[in-house]
């Protein structure tokens, strides 16, 4: 009782967005907790999950970098609107691939690593996902929003392969020969 | 890496260091994959995506339907555990030696309590943690490159070191027929060895439905997203 109280606690205080350096691990640990159970709840529908969970993880994901960092260079060419619209249908892309995996879970144990800095404005947050004769390791990158102690994610890595590099791989090559619209189009 | 002088005129630009991203990210973009096959491996890769959608799929799913799932784990763990020579070989190789401890602690108790390895008690009562190690990766440990990509007919991405690595891995299996050395096999003939080989392709798809269709739905373009996504994967597994 005393553990939940606990928890909703840390989650109301972090609510608002982003997460601050010394609070990464226990609000993450909340999270996925909170996650889990969302998604062992049988009398929720797929959306209703979809919905709760994705709420519990927005605040402390900055699409706006993702989508930035997945563009790479082309990203400086584009206009205001063209960064707008691409931000919005790369989130959207994300969330949805995001919701997909969670899906995947089925009742594996789930342990969160101590937060290891990497540099100063970076620290790098390792999940195992224990199941049967497997392990899956997933880490949660963060960077510090310059002059405050707010931190985000800006990169999820999935069994050792980088979400976001995996974009950015795959938009530079799409780029070669397509426009930036029907990029847009495609996502 | 040079940087060139950009403006930040929009929010977006101002909110944080764009430029650490940029060098973070950007060394591993020139990360050229070489791939001489890319015809054939696009083409197999179309095979491959057609097999698993319109015949592993549904012969895993009606094997799913009839089979209760904690008989399909026993089956995958009866598997895993008799491949233990592999990973014990290769994490010696590799100079891994508390891992190999641990699987060597693994295979006795669960070959024993685990009932032939049936279950997984070292896990599950022990936290003794499996380290799947194989010779593709002992290769890459001591810095052999990956060669180029090659997809393989059914079993998928990989690459010339790898490739090599599951020859000299199949000679370790006491799951794969090999002439001379019957009384270490399960299979007496290569039809037997193939026969295990599928079913036990179709028993872990059986426990992971769902996961190649969600792992496609971040590809824009199938063929180089299953790529180098194989790629970057080996690279961390032997960087480990």
């Amino acid at each position: 009782m005393l553990k939940n109280l606990l928890l909703i606690f840390i989650l109301t205080l972090t609510s608002s967005y982003g997460v601050e350096e010394e609070n990464i691990k226990s609000v993450m640990d909340a999270k996925i907790k909170q996650s889990i159970k969302i998604l062992k709840n049988k009398s929720l529908s797929q959306k209703e999950k979809n919905k709760k969970i994705i709420q519990i993880m927005d605040p402390i994901f900055s699409y706006d970098t993702m989508a930035k960092i997945s563009l790479g260079k082309k990203w400086k060419t584009l206009s205001n609107s063209e960064k707008k619209a691409f931000t919005k249908a790369f989130e959207k892309k994300m969330k949805h691939s995001y919701i997909d995996k969670l899906k995947l879970y089925n009742n594996q144990k789930v342990i969160t690593l101590k937060p290891q800095k990497v540099k100063k404005n970076r620290i790098k947050l390792t999940t195992k996902i224990i199941g049967n004769n497997e392990t899956y390791k997933i880490v949660n990158s963060f960077y510090k929003k310059k002059g405050t102690n707010q931190w985000y994610i800006y990169d999820v890595n999935l069994a050792g392969v980088s979400i976001i590099q995996t974009y950015r791989k795959q938009f530079k090559a799409f780029l070669k020969t397509k426009s930036f619209d029907a990029l847009l189009k495609t996502l | 890496m040079t940087k060139i002088h950009h403006d930040t005129n929009t929010t977006l630009d101002k909110e944080d260091d764009a430029d650490t991203f940029e060098d973070e990210f950007s060394s591993n973009d020139s990360e050229e994959i070489i791939d001489p096959l890319h015809v054939y491996n696009r083409a197999m890769t179309t095979f491959n995506d057609t097999m698993f959608t319109y015949a592993l799929n549904p012969i895993s799913e009606g094997y799913a339907a009839i089979t209760p799932e904690p008989l399909r784990k026993s089956v995958s763990n009866f598997i895993h555990n008799i491949l233990f020579p592999i990973r014990f070989t290769n994490n010696i190789l590799q100079g891994k030696f508390q891992n190999s401890s641990d699987e060597l602690e693994r295979f006795i108790v669960n070959s024993t309590v685990g009932i032939a390895g049936l279950f997984d008690p070292a896990s599950t009562y022990m936290n003794i943690p499996a380290h799947n190690e194989d010779f593709g990766q002992t290769l890459g440990h001591y810095g052999v490159g990956a060669g180029f990509h090659i997809v393989l007919p059914l079993l998928g991405p990989s690459n010339l070191r790898d490739s090599i690595g599951l020859v000299a891995d199949a000679y370790l299996s006491p799951l794969v027929y090999y002439k001379g050395l019957e009384k270490y096999r399960l299979p007496s003939n290569d039809v037997q060895t193939f026969a295990i080989l599928g079913f036990d392709i179709v028993n872990k798809n059986s426990l992971h439905l769902g996961a190649y269709e969600s792992l496609k739905k971040d590809a824009i373009d199938l063929y180089p997203f299953l790529r180098d996504f194989y790629e970057q994967k080996r690279i961390s597994d032997i960087e480990e």
